[in-house]
């Protein structure tokens, strides 16, 4: 029986890991009431997390194709099953009736971008990116239900996903004119008419898919949205709707960078976007006096290194970046996780992690795990993605990636350490409340955490899948 | 015992040092029981890698492989062993000395900064065996963790900013420079372990050679290599305890180790292609062991005055380790050896003089030789170390330092080092000397019974380790010797 089962999911798992999370938003959206929606919800998205580990598992193996897609939308369906559970004890950010809607939408969001990972016509790719948004708007916007503010930023990340969907648009129609490709694939083939304005048209689409991703300087959205959502949605979107979009634009940039005509405009294009992440997020992480906000700022700097990696070209920088977008996720879940279910977490300020590693010291160890991962601090994810970056600039000859590298790691000393100083040197105040945490809520929070610092220490078949998925660069080789 | 159990024991003893005496802070007796018998078992294990180093035994162990084809290991070889048993053994006499400061001072809530003693002992012990850069990069790391929570240890508002004030130089530099080295060097040589006559050797040009060098030295704060030496500001003022760890066992004493393997594994016949940043180096650190000689002068805390003394000859090691010489490899690990010694020395009395009396500053200790003889005695044979006196352990590092220099054809270096000799004989001299000489107060005692056993006892067991160099210098220099004489 359980052989069957295995099978079953082992067979088609990128059809899994696209259809049992929209199939599971219908059938959350159709539940009564919050508690069965979430069951819903958790069943449809560890199925898809249950695809996604033996997905993975090949891929360390060498058993499955090769590409970023292979690679990504396991962690997507990963990170979207701890979204999704940890949602249980948040699900007060939501109204009684929203609950379910919002479930779904987080659903919609993680399929959506599994399928934009497997599309392979730009049409296709489109149309999953801008559902994802679409969703990810819905769910910052069904959180306003506690606070009104949230509106806010679901009507600025509605009004920039809406100019970069034409942006997009527009993209997609430049590359065609130019190139008479309508696939993924046949960019690095096709003969290019018109080098310059496809050129143009990648780099539309390569911004309008980075907006998604809140890399600098597009994330205008992030601070409103991040500051002001509910939880939970501020959870899917750093943790689905940013890494999903991460990996497109990986995706994306694999397909891209080994055209001729192209490669050279498109790898400048996303060291550009990558260097500009890692500085505007470096310190506006520094300058954040907001929890929530910081942990936005310090993902876009942690996404600009996942850029610069990309950048670079080579399979190797390819590598690095599929590693750096993993510690990314790691961190990111680890800490937002954990930081919600701080006492007077809606408050926002730094001062609720005063004093929280040893209130609740398991979760105060999943932040510390993803501040440390953030630095690159020895033996983290963190540190495997800065070392694999640095040494894949410095062997490629690209001294400023290995520079922007460590300027990342240096920042993320501060702000990171900053954390760290919070958590355990410094006492809460006289009125905060005991930190109680929901076990639904840490449970996520200490395997991401975990997991940050368990690839640090034996990271052989992270690299395995990542140098096998990037050594098919241009595209899946079976 | 087998030379891998012996290193696991000098490794993994300080660690359970911490995990132990945190588990189990009462009662304060077994507490302290277990921190004293473990720092113990780690001297006892370290010493015995002495003999295992002395008798080309190769012994390694890995921890774990968090990196392509790197290892995270810990291996024996002479200036790692030597180290590891003189950090363990000065470790284990700090240990002791604790103990009795605990008793003495009724310090709040020592577990925590017995703990972080042993923790940053473990950091100093795996730098000093560390078995490839990665190794070395992660043991330091531990080590700047558990120092920062040490300086901050006790002390009022003014501890976060001190801490702060710490940790942001160290980390700054070693993210910042040594890692960047690191990941360097391995490009240019690929993954492998240090390897006596230098993985660089051959390898790289000039420019690039002189580039690492810096960024090493550098990097390697710890060692109170200029300009982001900084740190010392804020841990000079640190309790007592977690001064003598800092400046005498654990921070100063690895980054001078750090420095050392880099010159030697590293860098080997290499350092002599990187001429330009050694010479500035050797510049910037001749300043400032005379500036720092003159900071501890000015200084009227004897615990601050200290602390810039030990960064005199802190710098002093890293000097040698830039000679780009044998004499200068073998001058280096003397120094180290008499740093270690007579920092820790001159750092515990120092805490047993505030302990049992709360006299901190220069003035006050004045006279109290006569009622504290043990303990000044042994100032005064440390002080005699440090300010390079013979027959103590300083003077003949020094006598090597300045041959070194001199031979190596930087006679300014050599000049710089007797100038800071010099003042370090102004201000540790006449401290030494009023305390030993002058008449004491009297009522100088907060406690009836004047200094406890464990608070002499360690303080002059460091000042006899100073005379050992009298008798050792020999077989320091035989044991060595496979360093320069490996295959280039």
């Amino acid at each position: 029986m359980m052989q069957v089962v295995l099978d079953a999911l082992r067979a088609p798992e990128p059809a899994i890991m696209v259809l049992a999370p929209l199939i599971g938003a219908a059938l959350t959206a159709s539940m009564p009431g919050p508690r069965a929606a979430w069951l819903a919800a958790t069943l449809s998205a560890l199925v898809a997390a249950a695809a996604a580990i033996l997905g993975a598992n090949s891929l360390a193996k060498g058993e499955t194709a090769t590409g970023v897609a292979a690679f990504a939308a396991p962690l997507i369906a990963c990170c979207a099953a701890a979204v999704v559970v940890a949602s249980g004890a948040l699900l007060k950010d939501f109204s009684d009736r929203a609950a379910p809607f919002a479930l779904a939408l987080i659903l919609v969001m993680s399929g959506s971008w599994s399928a934009a990972l497997h599309a392979d016509r730009w049409i296709g790719v489109f149309l999953a990116v801008e559902t994802a948004s679409v969703a990810c708007v819905g769910v910052v916007a069904l959180s306003a239900a506690q606070d009104r503010g949230a509106l806010n930023g679901a009507l600025r990340l509605f009004g920039m996903s809406g100019a970069a969907a034409g942006l997009f648009l527009l993209g997609a129609g430049l590359i065609w004119w130019g190139t008479g490709a309508a696939t993924l694939h046949g960019l690095s083939l096709a003969a290019i008419r018109a080098p310059t304005l496809t050129l143009l048209g990648v780099s539309f689409v390569l911004i309008s898919v980075s907006l998604r991703a809140a890399l600098a300087p597009m994330h205008g959205w992030a601070g409103a949205v991040f500051s002001r959502g509910g939880h939970a949605a501020v959870l899917a979107v750093a943790a689905i709707n940013c890494v999903g979009a991460l990996a497109v634009v990986l995706h994306l940039g694999a397909h891209i960078l080994p055209a001729p005509a192209l490669g050279a405009g498109a790898s400048t294009l996303l060291g550009v976007l990558g260097a500009i992440s890692v500085v505007v997020g470096s310190v506006q992480s520094i300058g954040a006096k907001n929890l929530r906000r910081l942990g936005a700022y310090a993902a876009t700097a942690q996404a600009g290194c996942v850029l610069l990696g990309a950048a670079l070209g080579s399979i190797a920088g390819y590598a690095a970046a599929l590693v750096q977008l993993v510690a990314y996720a790691g961190a990111v879940v680890a800490l937002q996780c954990a930081a919600a279910g701080a006492p007077g977490a809606r408050a926002n300020a730094m001062e609720t992690m005063d004093g929280f590693g040893r209130r609740s010291p398991l979760a105060g160890a999943a932040v510390a795990a993803a501040a440390l991962s953030f630095m690159g601090a020895p033996l983290t994810a963190g540190f495997l993605g800065r070392w694999q970056l640095m040494e894949a600039g410095i062997g490629g000859g690209a001294g400023w990636v290995a520079a922007a590298g460590v300027g990342a790691s240096l920042a993320g000393v501060f702000y990171g350490g900053r954390l760290i100083e919070r958590l355990y040197f410094r006492r809460a105040s006289a009125t905060a409340r005991p930190a109680g945490i929901s076990r639904v809520l840490l449970a996520p929070a200490l395997i991401f955490g975990m997991a940050a610092t368990a690839i640090g220490v034996a990271p052989e078949a992270l690299l395995r899948a990542a140098a096998h998925a990037a050594s098919g660069l241009g595209g899946p080789a079976p | 015992m087998n030379a891998e159990i012996a290193l696991m024991g000098a490794l993994g003893a300080p660690i359970a040092q911490a995990l132990l005496v945190m588990l189990a802070p009462k009662p304060p007796g077994l507490r302290d029981l277990v921190h004293m018998g473990l720092a113990a078992v780690s001297a006892v294990c370290a010493i015995l890698l002495v003999g295992a180093a002395a008798s080309g035994l190769d012994a390694r162990i890995v921890i774990a492989r968090p990196l392509p084809n790197i290892d995270l290991a810990f291996s024996v070889e002479p200036i790692g062993a030597l180290a590891a048993a003189l950090i363990a053994s000065v470790g284990f006499l700090h240990a002791v000395h604790t103990g009795g400061m605990v008793r003495a001072s009724n310090m709040q809530n020592p577990t925590h900064l017995m703990a972080l003693t042993a923790l940053a002992n473990a950091g100093a012990i795996g730098v000093a065996l560390s078995s490839n850069l990665l190794s070395m990069f992660v043991a330091y790391e531990l080590l700047i963790m558990a120092a920062f929570p040490m300086v901050m240890f006790g002390r009022g508002e003014d501890a976060r900013a001190a801490g702060r004030r710490f940790l942001a130089p160290l980390l700054t530099a070693s993210v910042g420079l040594l890692l960047p080295a690191i990941v360097w060097t391995n490009a240019i040589a690929g993954p492998g372990d240090f390897q006596a006559g230098g993985v660089l050797a051959g390898r790289i040009d000039a420019p690039t050679a002189n580039i690492l060098l810096a960024l090493f030295a550098i990097g390697l704060a710890g060692a109170a290599t200029p300009p982001l030496h900084v740190w010392i500001n804020a841990a000079a003022d640190a309790p007592h305890s977690a001064v003598s760890s800092l400046f005498a066992i654990s921070l100063a004493p690895a980054g001078c180790v750090g420095v050392l393997k880099v010159a030697v594994f590293v860098f080997g016949p290499a350092l002599a292609d990187a001429r330009a940043a050694a010479f500035a180096l050797i510049a910037l650190l001749g300043v400032g062991m005379c500036a720092a000689a003159l900071g501890a002068l000015a200084a009227q805390d004897v615990r601050r005055r200290l602390a810039y003394s030990c960064v005199v000859q802190a710098q002093a090691v890293v000097i040698g380790a830039l000679l780009a010489s044998p004499a200068g490899v073998f001058a280096a690990v003397l120094q180290l050896v008499a740093l270690t010694c007579a920092a820790a020395t001159l750092t515990m009395a120092a805490g047993t003089v505030a302990a049992v009396t709360e006299r901190r500053s220069v003035d006050e200790v004045a006279g109290l030789g006569r009622l504290m003889p043990w303990t000044f005695a042994s100032f005064a044979l440390a002080a005699a170390s440090m300010i390079g006196l013979p027959p103590f352990a300083g003077a003949w590092a020094k006598l090597w330092l300045i041959t070194a220099a001199a031979g190596a054809g930087m006679v300014w270096a050599a000049v710089l080092v007797g100038a800071a000799a010099i003042l370090t004989f102004m201000h540790l001299g006449p401290l030494a000397a009023r305390a030993l000489v002058e008449k004491s107060s009297a009522n100088a005692f907060r406690a009836p019974d004047g200094a406890s056993f464990l608070l002499v006892a360690p303080v002059f067991l460091g000042a006899v380790a100073t005379l050992w160099l009298l008798v050792l210098a020999d077989p320091i220099a035989s044991f060595l010797s496979p360093l320069w004489r490996s295959p280039q």
